[in-house]
């Protein structure tokens, strides 16, 4: 019987670290989340309209997704130009989130800060050449800045108020938009060829997760038409549909003793803890899971991008390391396609970007966006005087908890069987958990 | 010159502090020609054995409140280890959001629970309130700022990391800070123990909204006015903190309309953030009347929760310390 | 068995609640002896951290005492310090100090017997109430590991 520790993981937002017991033959790892995020005491008690100034904490998607619940709760529709300069940051999020993954990835064997005589010398060990590096980091530089024109901070937005935006776009901003936009796309394609050439090219990209599959589960997406969140079904089809306001009747979450971090499942069905892939309650969001829908992708080149996917792995759903990473690869072309889309003149200015609540707004609200990293949830009872009462916020993280706690096993289990050093399982473990 | 060792970390918080390193722009990889990431757990995977393995630090970026006993035992590890500590971002300085949490203690009980079978690992307890760095360890620095502005995130690396050697963006990152600093930055020497990467004034000083001297008859709440785009926001009726908060962030929040909360602390001359804005709200009440200013006053909701809202743990002279509320 | 013995930091106005505190005592009115008295030009000045501090530095009341509205010797300082009652009543009351700990209370010069009053009621009820719990301090003097970051500080 031995107790190892592997900690604190690399690229997580949360401080976690694997717990390992092993006893004999068997072994059970524990995936946990040291600290609370506990956002509920940072809530409860604040007034309504400031939560999605509070909630961007846990990232910048929810605050958007936080001002969604409060147009629901004010009962007011933000007018186009407003939805517009939503929809864009959602955009330029999931470019600079994305980004930040296959940076991550492409820089997980050196040392990103290393000094280029160092990695010269290196060459041989590690994939990538420094100024790729470089220049994915001035990519997502630009989509940072377009992210705090549109969000007015970043990474910690702050435009999103109830009805729209608190200010419009101004004119030098909107050209300024209009040329990240454009050039982000060929930073996209440029991601796309080195992904192509570095991690699917070269066959040994991932190291030992290039065949890493996890058995199927269910998925969860927000369509975005209607409020209707998406399950779909381990096996790609079987999908059932539900409106926002029945998350909290459909979907439960549950606290383990050992971690923070609370597991999300579907009501109603079977449960059988972290580390079961049979319980038939678990499900995953995400780039991976938006792809396991098999709608084709919204613009022509990520459509492109993901049906050299499906040519190369297979039709939808797929469960594999490889896929999610890919998926990112095709999110973030359809991510600079749209903004493409997004940064013309009509579209993005005007001076009409907000609607007033004219009523004093009901008691409760719900929220849902389709997030970089997954389907977000919010939901909020509030008194009758806007003082928020209780908070209900699905984030990914705890939505992909389960995944996470049963690729930590996986990994942990192979480590185990080959007797793999716990420092060569620790970069497998993060490798793997990166796409979700 | 020979590289300086460094660290970064994140206690308690989101990653928003050090995703804000990997930020400053592309330059970042061109740090390693002064720095060596010696420990960086979310970037480079370090671990806490890696630090004890290592040389002394010679600067230790601390980002993340304090709320769990091992976020403590990491601050203590670090000061030990590190020549200078900075406390970076505002859950660092002053305790952030989580201390928010403060203002109802107790409810961390729901949140620790013992594990139901003996054998499943255990999580590090919680402390019975969220603190500053600074309040458990003496930080050198302090960079505030939810996230920290990446002009001084420049600023504290150059002087800090690169000690001026680095010509870039120099005048830029000097340009906006106190004459002390800016000074040690141009020189190369380290800027005085504690000084405070962020201006002297209060974020009055750089918002561009005009004051008018006009007063209300009515508290109003960001969703129900759309406030004029070049009048101050106090003077229309919301709460806006700019007054009592550290300027630096070049009125970011006003900027893009919408009132500010604090999150680079109090200003220099402010004794107390929540004082500070009772004095400075009150005296815009247009009205001589005792039933119109209770009723007036009677219209805001959450003062606490919105003067403190970054600041609670390290600022609030009321709750600094304070053993327990009644 | 100590009885506890209520602190209360009382800022007076020069022009009347100090001079009619003055005048309580001359006239030998039995009064509480729990006040710790700040003379201020004007209840005007006393600015809200003022209070807090007191509260901070482990007050368990805090009298501010002006002219009657109307009589302040500046015109308007009492009207300020009304208007700011209010709501710093209000955020008093969220951080956790109750209502009777902070007064603002109208003497004129020539009411020594309000003045004695309104000492006497709030020493008793403070009295009831029971301390205010705070332990105010510097937090750089506190921490018990303090002198090991000092000494590992280039700055010590």
């Amino acid at each position: 019987m031995a107790n190892i520790s592997i900690g604190p993981l690399r690229w997580q937002a949360e401080p976690s670290r694997v717990e390992i017991r092993q006893s004999g033959e068997s072994v059970r790892s524990y995936y946990q989340v040291t600290a609370p995020r506990d956002v509920s005491s940072m809530c409860k008690g604040r007034p309504v309209e400031e939560l999605p100034r509070i909630l961007s904490i846990l990232s910048a998607s929810h605050h958007l997704a936080s001002a969604v619940t409060l147009d629901n709760l004010f009962g007011v529709t933000p007018p186009p130009t407003a939805k517009n300069i939503r929809d864009a940051l959602v955009q330029s999020l999931t470019f600079i989130h994305h980004a930040r993954k296959l940076l991550f990835l492409l820089s997980s064997s050196q040392n990103p800060f290393g000094l280029r005589a160092e990695l010269a010398v290196r060459a041989g060990t590690s994939p990538v050449a420094h100024h790729v590096l470089d220049e994915i980091g001035h990519a997502m530089a630009l989509a940072q800045e377009a992210a705090s024109i549109l969000g007015g901070r970043h990474p910690h937005p702050l435009t999103a108020v109830a009805g729209g935006v608190s200010r419009p776009v101004k004119e030098i901003h909107y050209r300024r938009l209009a040329e990240i936009a454009e050039s982000s796309l060929p930073y996209a394609l440029r991601l796309r060829d080195i992904f192509r050439e570095k991690i699917i090219g070269s066959g040994n990209g991932l190291y030992e997760l290039m065949d890493l599959t996890v058995s199927p589960i269910a998925s969860i997406t927000f369509s975005g038409v209607e409020d209707a969140i998406v399950l779909t079904g381990a096996d790609g089809s079987g999908s059932t549909t539900f409106t926002a306001n029945k998350t909290t009747d459909t979907l439960e979450a549950l606290r383990e003793p050992w971690t923070h971090l609370p597991f999300v499942h579907v009501k109603g069905k079977t449960w059988q803890g972290p580390i079961s892939d049979q319980s038939e309650g678990l499900f995953f969001v995400g780039p991976l899971a938006r792809l396991n829908r098999c709608k084709p992708a919204r613009t022509p080149q990520a459509e492109e991008e993901r049906l050299h996917l499906v040519n190369s792995l297979g039709p939808a759903p797929h469960f594999s390391a490889i896929a999610a990473y890919w998926s990112l690869v095709v999110e973030i072309i359809q991510a600079s396609e749209i903004m493409k889309d997004l940064c013309t003149e009509e579209k993005l200015t005007g001076l009409e970007v907000r609607t007033i609540a004219s009523n004093p707004g009901g008691q409760h609200a719900h929220g849902a966006l389709e997030a970089p990293e997954g389907f977000i949830y919010h939901h909020y009872q509030v008194d009758e005087r806007g003082i928020v009462d209780d908070v209900t916020v699905l984030d990914a993280a705890s939505e992909n908890n389960a995944l996470r706690c049963l690729l930590t096993q996986k990994m942990v289990e192979d480590a185990f069987e080959h007797g793999k050093p716990w420092d060569r399982a620790k970069k497998t473990i993060e490798l793997s958990l990166l796409p979700f | 010159m020979t590289r300086k060792n460094v660290a970064v970390f994140t206690a308690t918080g989101c990653k928003a502090c050090e995703n804000a390193i990997l930020d400053i722009h592309y330059q970042v990889s061109s740090l390693a020609r002064w720095a060596h990431f010696t420990f960086w757990p979310y970037v480079l995977g370090s671990s806490w054995e890696d630090l004890e393995k290592s040389d002394e630090l010679d600067v230790c970026f601390f980002a993340g409140a304090i709320r769990t006993a091992s976020d403590e035992e990491a601050a203590l590890k670090l000061r030990q280890k590190s020549k200078i500590l900075v406390a970076f971002g505002a859950c660092a300085a002053f305790g952030g959001m989580p201390g928010l949490s403060n203002l109802h203690p107790g409810g961390e009980s729901a949140l620790c629970k013992s594990p139901s079978d003996d054998d499943c690992p255990e999580l590090p307890p919680l402390r019975s309130r969220v603190a500053a760095l600074q309040q458990i360890v003496q930080a050198d620095y302090i960079l505030p700022g939810c996230s920290p502005p990446q002009n001084y995130i420049w600023a504290i690396l150059q002087s800090l990391v690169c000690q001026s050697e680095s010509a870039a963006r120099i005048s830029f990152a000097a340009s906006r800070l106190p004459q002390p600093i800016a000074q040690a930055v141009m020189a190369g020497v380290l800027p005085p123990g504690g000084s405070i990467f962020a201006g002297e004034k209060a974020v009055c000083a750089s918002c561009a909204r005009i004051k008018e001297e006009k007063r209300f008859e009515s508290f109003k709440r960001i969703h129900q006015i759309d406030p004029d785009p070049g009048r101050c926001l106090l003077e229309q009726g919301l709460l806006c903190q700019g007054i009592a908060t550290r300027e630096g962030c070049g009125g970011l929040c006003t900027g893009a309309g919408v009132p500010c909360r604090g999150c680079f602390g109090k200003a220099g001359a402010v004794f107390d953030p929540g004082a500070k804005m009772v004095s400075a709200v009150s005296s815009t009440f247009d009205t001589t009347d005792g039933e119109e200013m209770k009723k007036i006053a009677e219209e805001f909701v959450d003062l606490a929760g919105t003067f403190y809202r970054y600041t609670m743990p390290a600022q609030c002279a009321l709750l600094q310390n304070r053993k327990e509320l009644k | 068995m100590n009885v506890f013995e209520p602190r209360i930091i009382t800022f007076l106005c020069n022009w009347c609640t100090y001079v009619a505190a003055d005048a309580a005592g001359v006239s030998r009115l039995t009064q509480k002896t729990n006040t710790r008295v700040v003379r201020v030009f004007c209840s005007g000045m006393v600015d809200p951290s003022y209070v807090i501090k007191a509260f901070a530095e482990g007050a368990d009341g805090v009298l501010v005492g002006g002219c009657h509205p109307g009589d302040c010797h500046y015109i308007a300082g009492n009207m300020k310090a009304w208007r700011r009652s209010f709501l710093l009543k209000k955020l008093l009351n969220e951080l956790g100090v109750e209502d009777e700990r902070f007064r603002l209370e109208w003497i004129a010069a020539s009411e020594p017997h309000k003045y004695a009053k309104v000492v006497n009621e709030m020493s008793e009820g403070l009295r009831s109430l029971g301390s205010f719990r705070s332990s105010y301090s510097c937090p750089s003097q506190t921490p018990r590991d303090h002198e090991k970051a000092v000494q590992s500080s280039p700055f010590s």
